[in-house]
């Protein structure tokens, strides 16, 4: 039961990208159409879950001083098996998300989870921390895509949705994401603030 | 003091150990997929002579000192050449394929591989809502390539300068390094 809070908490209530607003970067940029969301989401997840154990698994023999490097370099390991597997494996969604499954790096959403989770708590745990926040992230990031990529392109995984509008170009453009991710963050605050009272 | 030379050597080592750990697990992985990602490689370049010389049938790979490039041929008939180019761009190399016919005027260019900042110098292969190819790289097409240059008779994607630069000069360079041997 423990474990499924954990799992769940990163789904909803502290969710990285809308309640915890972190790792938008990446967010911002690659929300443009809902593959490369997926894309980005489950290669965040895969590199959430193996930083998070290894993480745990040294927590009691990495001295505090220098545990930022060590969980950098165990993050930065898993990013870069989940870039070569994606350029041997799916090619074409490695060349649009380009530059930022190395950036994977820097995602706050993983060092996040590694600093304030899984340094202190035991493997089990973090597996399922770091699930539910590599789901999190990754439904986030489906619902940001797909909002632009329909009002920005007239598609949804690509396939035309309606032609009868000309699509402003602007939605997946740069100002279509801060915007899409401004009004979402917005209307769940309302509706979280307004159940509260 | 020696308590703290002591920690000094403990850190050390342990940030060590876990560095080499993730070497050997990289290197690994590296070596694994290396096969496959080679193959994805050849595929595209397949694919970008295709688009760059629709009309020729056949390419006969070939080097010309340090620079390789294939022999695109109809029937028997040399229709043209693709040379591989390598520029230096804002965050490190660009392939690109470079498609000329045998008069040295471009047919069109393709970039196979960059590191380029998203957004800005990542413009170079993008291709705009709507259109077939990408913007930066159709005002190379039937110019020829001995006098392309930047901000004369191409023009730069804004804010990526260097990027632009880059391509231009190196297909300017190693095209016209190719001419000029290929000549004699």
């Amino acid at each position: 039961m423990k474990l499924l809070g954990e799992f769940i908490k990163g789904l909803w209530r502290e969710n990285p990208t809308f309640r915890i607003v972190l790792g938008l970067c990446p967010t911002l940029a690659v929300s443009t159409s809902v593959v490369n969301g997926i894309g980005m989401g489950v290669a965040a997840t895969f590199v959430l879950v193996g930083s998070n154990i290894f993480v745990s698994l040294i927590r009691n023999i990495v001295p505090d001083k220098v545990r930022i490097p060590c969980f950098i370099v165990v993050i930065a390991t898993f990013v870069t098996i989940a870039d070569l597997f994606m350029k041997a494996y799916t090619p074409t969604l490695s060349r649009s998300l380009g530059m930022f499954v190395p950036l994977i790096v820097v995602n706050c959403i993983v060092l996040g989870r590694a600093e304030a989770f899984s340094s202190k708590e035991p493997p089990l745990k973090c597996i399922f921390d770091a699930l539910g926040m590599g789901l999190g992230f990754t439904w986030a990031l489906m619902l940001i895509s797909a909002i632009r990529e329909i009002s920005g392109n007239g598609t949804i995984m690509g396939i035309y949705v309606s032609k009868s509008f000309e699509p402003p170009l602007f939605m997946i453009l740069a100002p279509g994401a801060l915007l899409t991710i401004g009004l979402l963050i917005g209307a769940i605050n309302y509706f979280t603030a307004k159940r509260n009272r | 003091m020696k308590g703290d030379m002591n920690r000094m050597v403990k850190f050390g080592v342990i940030l060590g150990a876990i560095c080499l750990t993730a070497t050997l697990v990289l290197a690994a992985t590296y070596e694994f997929t290396k096969p496959k990602i080679d193959a994805q490689l050849k595929t595209e370049e397949q694919t970008a002579l295709k688009e760059i010389m629709p009309e020729a049938d056949s390419f006969i790979e070939d080097s010309l000192g340090k620079i390789d490039y294939f022999k695109a041929l109809k029937g028997k008939d040399l229709v043209g050449y693709c040379i591989k180019v390598t520029g230096t761009g804002y965050n490190g190399y660009i392939r690109i394929i470079a498609g000329i016919d045998t008069a040295g005027v471009i047919k069109g260019v393709k970039v196979l591989e960059h590191y380029e900042t998203p957004g800005l110098g990542a413009r170079i292969d993008e291709i705009k809502t709507g259109e077939k190819e990408p913007h930066f790289l159709r005002q190379f097409t039937g110019k020829p390539a001995k006098e392309i240059f930047v901000k004369e008779n191409i023009d730069a994607i804004t804010g990526a300068t260097i990027s632009s630069a880059a391509v231009t000069n190196a297909i300017r360079d190693t095209v016209s390094e190719f001419l000029s041997k290929i000549k004699k």
